[in-house]
């Protein structure tokens, strides 16, 4: 059972690793919906192990809103938008995004060995840790170095994939599916405002504040 | 003696099957695009033919472009000492060394280079500052994940490598399946393949590997043909060894040997057809692009080597 | 009593439901019904305060009332009840302009009185993890409150906001989800809420309990406004509606700042407490200045007003990193005094919005001749903000400032320094404002009595509140600094 988890967790690392380089949305979109699925297979195999019946729940409203709901809704704003890919990177280049991926991975690793030492744990408990935390770190690095809105908000929805994992070995918190229900509400709402009033693809007032240090100096 | 059975089994065969998967990459690709293809056995009428033809030199060639053939088969043959393919024998001093036997490729792959340079055409020079360029970045990364290799299995002795992983069933083990996805893509990158390099242009703008060997000539261009034929086979054995081992035997008997050979060429078969595939679904990358593929290698091999520490 | 609370909201929100016809009478009556909400909530806390014993627990403890809860609501109240009434003339005045549609007031008020609910139940809240949906609930909320006004500026700085905030928060669970499971290892049953919490915070592990401390108090401070994490909010605050600006300033940072105190609280009893103090001061000082050098080359007042609100949260927050029971003490009523002040200067904003059609200080000619009220509500507000005596700001401001050059010279002759800056970029920008002369004849906007009144109220509450502290306050804010255990 342990292998099954930590094979899904290698194949969780790899989507990840990929959605950071990417370049075209719809292969984005995808890869997203597979990591969904990926982190609702591994809820639904502690489901066999502990025999929760809230990892059940959480696996399927997982399928249901992100490997289905939402990268539905975002090919549609995809079709609107007229977008194809999403080539402008800012500070990172993929490469650069994947070195600084691997050096998150192992910062968390080092700083997670020695601070959950004073918890007791299990092994998974730990991998899962790791894994879940790199994920988001790694999905805030995407909302830092992509342009368009749309990878910024694939972004966000992977840190919200971490912290499902992260949160998915102290499964005794039947919140977590009012904290999934809440974000994916936010989420949804930012995406119907993006599909109604068509919002250009860069944000790009306030990023150019930033590049050119005027932060306080316009208005 | 024994050692001396073994390199004359594993030698032998390696020369034998090599050009069949070659071929049958092509055949996978012609059918993806509703093509017949190439006959399977058509790279042994290639090479027979080439075999028959006449040699010619550009007058500006020196000795290396008559050296490297030789050089690079040589190199090939004893590379291919290194990897078992049929049944792994007792190691003997430095045979199976994974250092040793990177360097052998890249030794091969730096006299091809030269040689490229050596007919004073600018296809051959423009070929070989491509894959000296590619090669310099994938070179760290292929160090990288033999290094990983050899961490999960605890030493750095392909022979050993082998042994071990026939004990061990590793199929589930998360650290191998990310292994093998960083072998995968070098395979792609030594062997030339799309999305890297396209292994059946000839077009200026798109050759890099074909460009360095568009001199050669007859039995020249054969020994060309087969060490890069060889050179994919070895690296496949890698990965399949590594992931399925079974079948591979530690005691060279007739039964075990005729399993092994048939199993061998089995699972080869699998994977040139997913190596036919995975190459009919990409575009060939532009060149500064290669190096995001590199990347995606050395981190999933970090990450085995940082799930290795996990354990 | 929490019942009556919800009812009083449901009954509101259902009654919103009935369609009126005119733009006019809808408007009025949609406003109605919020003035009547807010003054409902407004008697039921103060009910509350009077009668019931603290701190009394409800619905299966995961909602309390106690003192800190009990007073920041009744800020909260009071800050909702005065901007209801002032809405009724803003939003008039809207239509009037063609900003906003009639047929999003329903939106409007059904969004601005769920704000106001949703509110008061997270100070409510007992248990952290519910506190952070309702937190987010708010940052929802609000952002439909600002996406209004159909500007593109609008839409664009309510998805910043969004998005900033939520990312922020997704932090906060990570901290969320590391408490539980340092509280699960303690007792064998892993619990969130603020008073067990309370009981277990000298047992938690330190260093492990400063990187739960620092994930959450990310969320927290995205909310509340702290750098470097509001970006949002010069931008939020100066695009929305002047009535939203004011429930964004005066509330929703406060909310974020009740969870960093209750927060600290618990720190407090743990053995990290003094790294943790560090953290906090290192950021409020950050903040303040930020804020302060920001503030010189501004020329849109609400972004001015805006950069005000951030310098007094790295204030408070310093206040809060030092940590000791009477900066406390002082802390809280600084949140009081903050939110009024804010309240009058967003309000004069409004006014001088509707005349001039424009936020800039060059365009706003002869503004004692057109709108005398406003511009003294503005002339005052910015004095109270910058904290001159006979204003409520003064007193905090010198007993917290007393209170940081018992703990550090050095830190409060930079504090002062960036005061002075502040106080510079207020005078130099006033001065400058009220001597322009009007190049051609502008039409005086008679702003309607539901805008003055308001106004007035706040004049004179502020001049009120500076000169007299009334004892139940001194009680009520000594209660809360002894239940927060220091």
């Amino acid at each position: 059972m342990n292998d099954i988890i930590d094979v899904f967790f290698v194949l969780i690392l790899a989507t990840a690793a990929l959605i950071i380089t990417v370049r075209t949305l719809s292969s984005l979109f995808n890869i997203y919906s597979f990591q969904s699925l990926f982190i609702a297979v591994v809820a639904v195999v502690l489901f066999f192990q502990t025999g929760n019946i809230v990892l059940l729940l959480i696996a399927i409203l997982t399928i249901l809103s992100k490997a289905l709901l939402v990268p539905y809704v975002m090919r549609r704003i995809q079709k609107n938008m007229n977008l194809k890919r999403d080539v402008e990177f800012r500070y990172l280049t993929p490469i650069g995004s994947l070195l600084v991926g691997t050096l998150m991975i192992f910062l968390v690793y080092r700083s997670f060995s020695t601070l959950l030492s004073e918890l007791s744990y299990d092994d998974l408990f730990f991998f899962g840790a790791v894994i879940g935390l790199s994920i988001t770190l790694m999905g805030m690095m995407v909302i830092f170095t992509r342009k368009k809105v749309i990878t910024k908000i694939i972004g966000y929805l992977m840190m919200e994939n971490g912290i499902l994992l992260f949160s998915l070995f102290i499964a005794e918190l039947p919140f977590i599916i009012e904290v999934l229900i809440v974000i994916d509400l936010v989420i949804l709402i930012t995406l119907a405002t993006i599909l109604a009033y068509g919002i250009d693809s860069t944000i790009d007032d306030f990023h150019s504040k930033l590049n050119s240090f005027t932060l306080w100096f316009k208005d | 003696m024994h050692f001396i059975l073994y390199a004359f089994i594993n030698t032998l065969f390696v020369i034998l099957v090599s050009p069949l998967f070659v071929s049958l990459i092509k055949k996978v690709k012609a059918f993806t695009q509703g093509r017949q293809g190439p006959p399977i056995f058509q790279t042994y009428f290639m090479l027979n033919k080439l075999l028959s033809k006449e040699r010619v030199y550009s007058v500006n060639s020196s000795l290396i472009m008559k050296m490297t053939p030789y050089i690079n088969i040589t190199c090939m043959l004893v590379a291919s000492l290194f990897v078992p393919l049929l049944y792994v024998p007792e190691p003997v001093a430095g045979i199976g060394n994974v250092i040793l036997f990177l360097y052998l490729m890249v030794c091969a792959k730096f006299f091809m280079a030269l040689a490229g340079l050596d007919a004073g055409s600018t296809f051959g020079g423009m070929g070989s500052s491509r894959e000296m360029t590619v090669s310099a970045v994938v070179e760290p990364v292929v160090i990288i994940v033999f290094a990983a290799l050899g961490l999960l299995m605890n030493t750095s002795n392909l022979h050993e490598i082998f042994s071990s992983s026939i004990k061990s069933s590793l199929v589930f083990n998360p650290a191998a399946i990310l292994i093998s996805l960083s072998l995968f893509i070098i395979l792609i990158v030594e062997t030339s393949r799309i999305p890297v390099d396209n292994p059946e242009t000839h077009l200026e703008l798109t050759m890099i590997h074909e460009a360095m060997i568009l001199e050669y000539s007859g039995s020249d261009l054969a020994l060309m043909e087969l060490s890069h034929s060889i050179k994919q086979t070895l690296l496949m054995a890698v990965l399949i060894n590594v992931l399925m081992p079974f079948g591979l035997a530690l005691e060279p008997g007739i039964t075990s040997i005729l399993l092994s050979s048939v199993l061998f060429i089995l699972k080869a078969v699998i994977l040139s057809v997913i190596i036919g595939i995975f190459e009919a679904s990409f575009a060939k990358y532009r060149l500064f692009r290669l190096p995001s593929l590199f990347m995606l290698a050395f981190f999933f091999s970090f990450s085995t080597i940082l799930f290795e520490l996990l354990r | 009593m929490l019942l009556a609370y919800l009812l009083t909201g449901i009954v509101v929100l259902i009654l919103m439901l009935i369609r009126f016809p005119e733009s006019e009478k809808r408007a009025n009556y949609l406003n109605s019904l919020s003035i009547v909400h807010t003054s409902a909530y407004l008697a039921i806390t103060i009910t509350a305060l009077i009668t019931i014993s603290l701190p009394s627990y409800f619905a299966n403890r995961y909602f309390f009332m106690d003192s800190f809860a009990l007073y920041e609501t009744l800020i909260a109240c009071s800050v909702f009840f005065l901007s209801s009434f002032y809405s009724r003339g803003y939003v008039r005045r809207l239509m009037q302009s063609g900003e906003i549609e009639v047929r999003e007031l329903r939106v409007f008020y059904a969004a601005y009185n769920l704000l106001l609910t949703v509110v008061v139940f997270s100070f409510y809240c007992n248990n952290l993890a519910l506190f952070w949906i309702l937190l987010e609930l708010t940052t929802v909320l609000s952002a439909i409150l600002i996406v209004t006004l159909n500007a593109k500026e609008n839409i664009v700085a309510a998805l910043k906001y969004l998005f900033t905030a939520s990312t922020a928060m997704l932090f906060s669970v990570i901290g969320l989800i590391l408490l539980f499971a340092m509280t699960k290892n303690n007792t064998g049953d892993g619990n969130l809420n603020w008073d067990i919490l309370q009981q277990q915070g000298n047992a938690l592990p330190p260093t492990l309990f400063t990187f739960a401390f620092i994930f959450i108090f990310i969320g927290f401070a995205a909310k509340a406004g702290i750098v470097p994490f509001h970006t949002w909010l010069p931008q939020a605050h100066a695009k929305a509606p002047s009535v939203i600006s004011v429930l964004l300033s005066s509330v929703l940072l406060n909310v974020g700042i009740y969870g960093i105190l209750r927060l600290y609280a618990i720190a407090h009893l743990n053995p990290s407490w003094h790294t943790i103090s560090i953290i906090l001061i290192v950021f409020g000082c950050l903040t303040v200045a930020v804020a302060a050098f920001s503030m010189l080359p501004r020329g849109n007042l609400k972004k001015l007003i805006a950069f005000s609100s951030i310098e007094h949260m790295g204030f408070i927050l310093l206040g809060i990193g030092i940590g000791t029971p009477l900066i406390l003490f002082w802390v809280l009523f600084h949140t009081l005094a903050h939110a009024l002040v804010k309240t009058l200067l967003f309000f004069s904003a409004g006014i001088l919005h509707e005349q001039y059609h424009s936020n800039m200080f060059e365009d706003m000619r002869d503004i004692i001749k057109l709108q005398p009220l406003a511009s003294w509500g503005l002339l005052l507000g910015c004095l109270a903000i910058t904290g001159l005596p006979l204003f409520p700001v003064f007193i905090s401001k010198l007993n917290i400032l007393m209170q940081i050059a018992a703990y550090s010279l050095p830190l409060l002759c930079v504090i002062l320094l960036l005061f002075l800056l502040v106080a510079g970029a207020f005078t130099t920008i006033l001065i400058r404002t009220f001597m322009q002369k009007a190049d051609h004849e502008y039409e005086s906007y008679p702003a309607a009595m539901s805008m003055k009144v308001p106004l007035a109220v706040l004049i004179i509450g502020i001049f009120v509140m500076g000169v007299f502290f009334p004892t139940g306050l001194q009680n009520l804010l000594n209660n809360i600094v002894f239940s927060l255990g220091f």
